[in-house]
């Protein structure tokens, strides 16, 4: 029998988790922001010592899964440098969408049009100051709808944590789910936290989109 | 004011431009016709830097320019200007930010300085009204004026038009056109590549003839128009009249 009375019953001890999911996926996101436009600038680099690093490390993270780079990093970072499990999810959460975000940015930045960043140079700009006022601001927007799409794939990955002692969602629902019998229950209440998360991903960047849809394109 | 010398360029296998030599003076209006594919377009992406060459030297306002030399390419393009034949307006700014942009950010002018020169040379073209319009909201010959006072902003000494009106709806032709006969008659040095013909023979200085690379008649409109010397320019002529 299902007991919809255990989903209310249990639904505060998830609160914790609730949270631990997203410090997890939160930073994780930002790091791999970083991660993937210093990436997608090497790879846009015509320099090797930019350029090779940069492939070599997308080959690497798309090639492999996440589960298995989660294990990897949590075992190699607490060898070497003592690393807690916490900081080693959001360091491979992080490491794991740099690959991915720096595929993104890379794709917006190439699909703007050469002629932008001639016309931009013709009036006498540094290549630099025309990446940053005339490219960027349009590839961004450009790269916003994948941008989404990855954040809410982050999102769920953060639950992969689980495999190295991370107490978010899905772990605490097995735990709870081992002790009182009623996993469909608890993994239920952890299915309502993230449908909400991602729930509120989407709207927020349906918002960003609209916003930035006012100054239309050429 | 620009010189060319023995000017050679090849993509990969392909020689494109096989040694021009060509002199623009000040305020003077050099159009440049020529089948496509006779390096007419490349020669002025040449003149702006956008391209490399291999061989000869382009002089500027008396200095030979250092193709290497970042520095040195700006500072010519902030004084050359160039409008392109797919207008290269900047979608995310308005009108007015695209023509102020050049002045703010690379000659360093204050934004209400600069603001006053955008929209001097707005009017200058008939689009001072819109001047807080997106180039996503205005047709093809607006957006192609809105990219002249962009290049006249910098108060450039010359404009290099690279087939002005080619992406443009016959019926939009003529409100650039009249820009640019307006820009001759107020003595501004202008390389123009273009196809139109009859707009060759009312503003040009010279009518340069091109034709695989080489520069093959030059002279002023009546003389290349009306008593072309060779038989590569009269069978041309022929073709596009």
């Amino acid at each position: 029998m299902y007991d919809f009375k255990a989903l209310i019953e249990f639904f505060p001890y998830f609160l914790p988790a609730a949270w631990l999911t997203i410090v997890v996926s939160f930073f994780g996101i930002v790091l791999g922001v970083v991660l993937g436009l210093l990436t997608a600038f090497a790879c846009i680099s015509s320099k090797l010592v930019f350029n090779l690093p940069a492939r070599l490390y997308i080959f690497a993270i798309r090639g492999t899964p996440l589960l298995l780079q989660i294990l990897f990093l949590y075992y190699s970072l607490r060898g070497i440098f003592n690393f807690e499990a916490m900081t080693s999810a959001i360091v491979a959460l992080g490491v794991h969408n740099g690959a991915y975000i720096a595929e993104i940015f890379r794709g917006a930045i190439q699909s703007i049009a050469v002629g932008q960043m001639e016309a931009a140079r013709s009036l006498g700009m540094t290549y630099r100051k025309a990446m940053l006022r005339i490219v960027l601001p349009q590839a961004f927007k450009r790269a916003i709808p994948s941008l989404g799409n990855q954040f809410i794939i982050a999102l769920k990955d953060s639950s992969l944590a689980s495999a190295i002692t991370i107490k978010e969602l899905l772990l605490k629902a097995q735990q709870l789910g081992a002790s009182n019998f009623k996993m469909m229950e608890m993994l239920t209440i952890a299915a309502f936290f993230y449908l909400i998360y991602t729930s509120i991903f989407t709207w927020l960047f349906h918002r960003v989109e609209e916003k930035l849809s006012v100054s239309g394109n050429a | 004011m620009i010189t060319i010398k023995e000017l050679e360029k090849w993509f990969g296998q392909l020689h494109v431009l096989k040694g021009i030599d060509l002199t623009v003076n000040p305020s003077e209006v050099v159009v440049i016709i020529g089948a496509s594919g006779s390096g007419k377009s490349t020669l002025l992406r040449c003149i702006n830097f956008l391209e490399k060459f291999q061989k000869g030297e382009i002089v500027i306002e008396g200095k030979v320019v250092n193709q290497q030399n970042e520095e040195m390419i700006n500072e010519i393009r902030s004084r050359v200007g160039m409008v392109f034949q797919h207008f290269n307006l900047f979608p995310h700014m308005t009108v007015l930010q695209n023509v102020i942009e050049g002045p703010t950010q690379v000659k360093g002018i204050a934004q209400e300085e600069a603001t006053k020169i955008g929209q001097y040379y707005l009017d200058k073209v008939g689009l001072l009204d819109k001047e807080d319009a997106y180039p996503s909201t205005l047709s093809g010959g607006q957006k192609q004026r809105v990219a002249i006072a962009r290049a006249l902003a910098m108060e450039p000494s010359a404009i290099l038009f690279d087939e002005p009106t080619s992406a443009l709806d016959p019926e939009l032709v003529g409100e650039v056109l009249s820009v640019m006969k307006f820009l001759a008659r107020d003595g501004m040095t202008m390389v123009i590549v273009t196809h139109e013909m009859d707009f060759a023979r009312e503003v040009a200085d010279r009518v340069v003839y091109m034709d695989e690379g080489l520069i093959m008649e030059q002279g002023t409109p009546q003389q290349v128009f009306d008593t072309p010397q060779k038989e590569r320019t009269q069978s041309f002529l022929s073709r596009v009249r």
